[in-house]
């Protein structure tokens, strides 16, 4: 019937089923030698591709968060590192003014308890060198008054003296 | 080709054409051994033979997305990629190579013979049955036979007939024409010694380039065509 049909060739039906099997073993080969492998292969890689894409972009950005961060807390260290400086200055002005002040006033301390002191001893010398004087005065006046007084003026100053007593007694 | 004796043997009752079935063989190893070979060693990382094999897998899924569904794809790449290599081979196989034994021919373009083409043409048919059953259910299948409207049925079957003969007759014209003017050609080279070789051996190499690239295209249209008529079996028509 339809052997004839087609230009006038014979067609043999046994080879259209030694065609199916062998297409279908043929197939059946690819995928198992082939196909299954290769389009795992390929899925594997676009999976990878994927995620390479993904983790890229992933570290892209974490790696401008970390220049930021960085660069945030470079400018907070220039600023403290300021402050520092800042606070360091003033504290050594005022420690320089403190220390030239504290120095100032024990200076003045120190001159005026010197000052007194000076007085005080000069004061302690005159009062020495009166009571010396007195004392040498009297010693001197004695000698004198030792020598001087013979037996009449010593029996007139005990008369005085005790004329002296009667009067004392009286009153 | 129906030149000389046709060398047949017989075997559970079936008849065989020893050409179709040598040259069968032939193809089948070839594509088994361009497979075979170049998927050896697969990487992440692909070198020549696997970056080959994924050139030629991606181009059949090329063909096949350009009808089916992106995602319905997967389920036809295997056969639609063993079709493409099956059918690409056999038509440059008799370019290249003729044997004859004992006066009949038994290496040749198996798709060079009628049989063998509608045979293809058969199963992609068969294909796009099962695959239409399968995805829509018997209902939906057969009631798309029935769109746009009741009456179109018999044109909707005599179509499927047309359809089987069309893809299966017009890779088996190409490539039959195609080697039947290399022998007439060859037959004009031989007739008169050397004066008739000069002039003729030129036009062979030029027609043996052309139906090479024939050949090429018609594997393409074939894949093409067996694509169109699974994705039209597969979706409901609207």
């Amino acid at each position: 019937m339809l052997s004839h049909l087609v230009a006038g060739q014979t067609l043999y039906f046994g080879d259209s089923l030694f065609y199916i099997v062998c297409f279908l073993l043929l197939m059946w080969l690819i995928k198992i030698f082939a196909w299954k492998p290769v389009t795992k292969m390929m899925q594997d890689r676009s999976d990878k591709i994927a995620n390479d894409i993904d983790s890229a972009e992933k570290s892209r950005t974490d790696a401008a968060n970390l220049v930021a961060k960085r660069q945030e807390a470079l400018n907070a260290s220039h600023a403290e590192a300021q402050t520092i400086v800042q606070t360091a200055k003033t504290n050594g002005q005022q420690q320089r003014d403190q220390i030239v002040a504290q120095a100032q006033t024990d200076v003045q301390t120190l001159k005026a308890t010197a000052q007194k002191d000076i007085a005080q001893e000069r004061e302690d010398a005159l009062a020495n060198a009166r009571d010396d004087v007195a004392d040498l005065s009297i010693e001197i006046a004695s000698k004198i008054i030792q020598r001087e007084l013979n037996a009449d003026d010593q029996k007139a100053l005990i008369d005085s003296y005790i004329e002296g007593l009667g009067k004392q007694h009286e009153s | 080709m129906n030149d000389g004796p046709v060398s047949t043997f017989q075997f559970l009752g079936l008849t065989f054409s020893t050409a179709n079935v040598v040259s069968g063989l032939v193809v089948f190893l070839l594509v088994f051994a361009v497979v075979f070979f170049t998927s050896r060693h697969l990487a992440l990382k692909p070198t020549k033979g696997q970056n080959f094999l994924e050139w030629l897998i991606e181009f059949t899924n090329g063909i096949l997305k350009g009808s089916i569904p992106a995602n319905q794809v997967s389920s036809f790449g295997l056969y639609g990629f063993t079709l493409f290599l099956f059918l690409f081979l056999s038509n440059q196989l008799g370019l290249f190579l003729q044997l004859t034994f004992h006066g009949a021919t038994i290496v040749r373009s198996p798709t060079s013979d009628p049989i063998v083409t509608l045979t293809f043409s058969l199963m992609t048919l068969m294909l796009a049955q099962f695959a239409g059953v399968q995805r829509l259910g018997y209902k939906k299948h057969f009631a798309n036979y029935l769109k746009p409207f009741v009456f179109w049925l018999p044109i909707s079957i005599f179509e499927e007939f047309t359809n089987f003969l069309t893809l299966g007759l017009r890779i088996f014209g190409v490539i039959f024409s195609g080697e039947m003017l290399l022998k007439l050609i060859w037959g004009l080279a031989t007739s008169h010694g050397i004066a008739t070789m000069i002039v003729a051996v030129p036009i062979e190499m030029v027609w043996q380039g052309f139906s090479a690239f024939l050949g090429a295209i018609q594997a393409f249209v074939f894949v093409t065509l067996s694509s169109v008529y699974i994705s039209q079996k597969i979706e409901v028509e609207e």
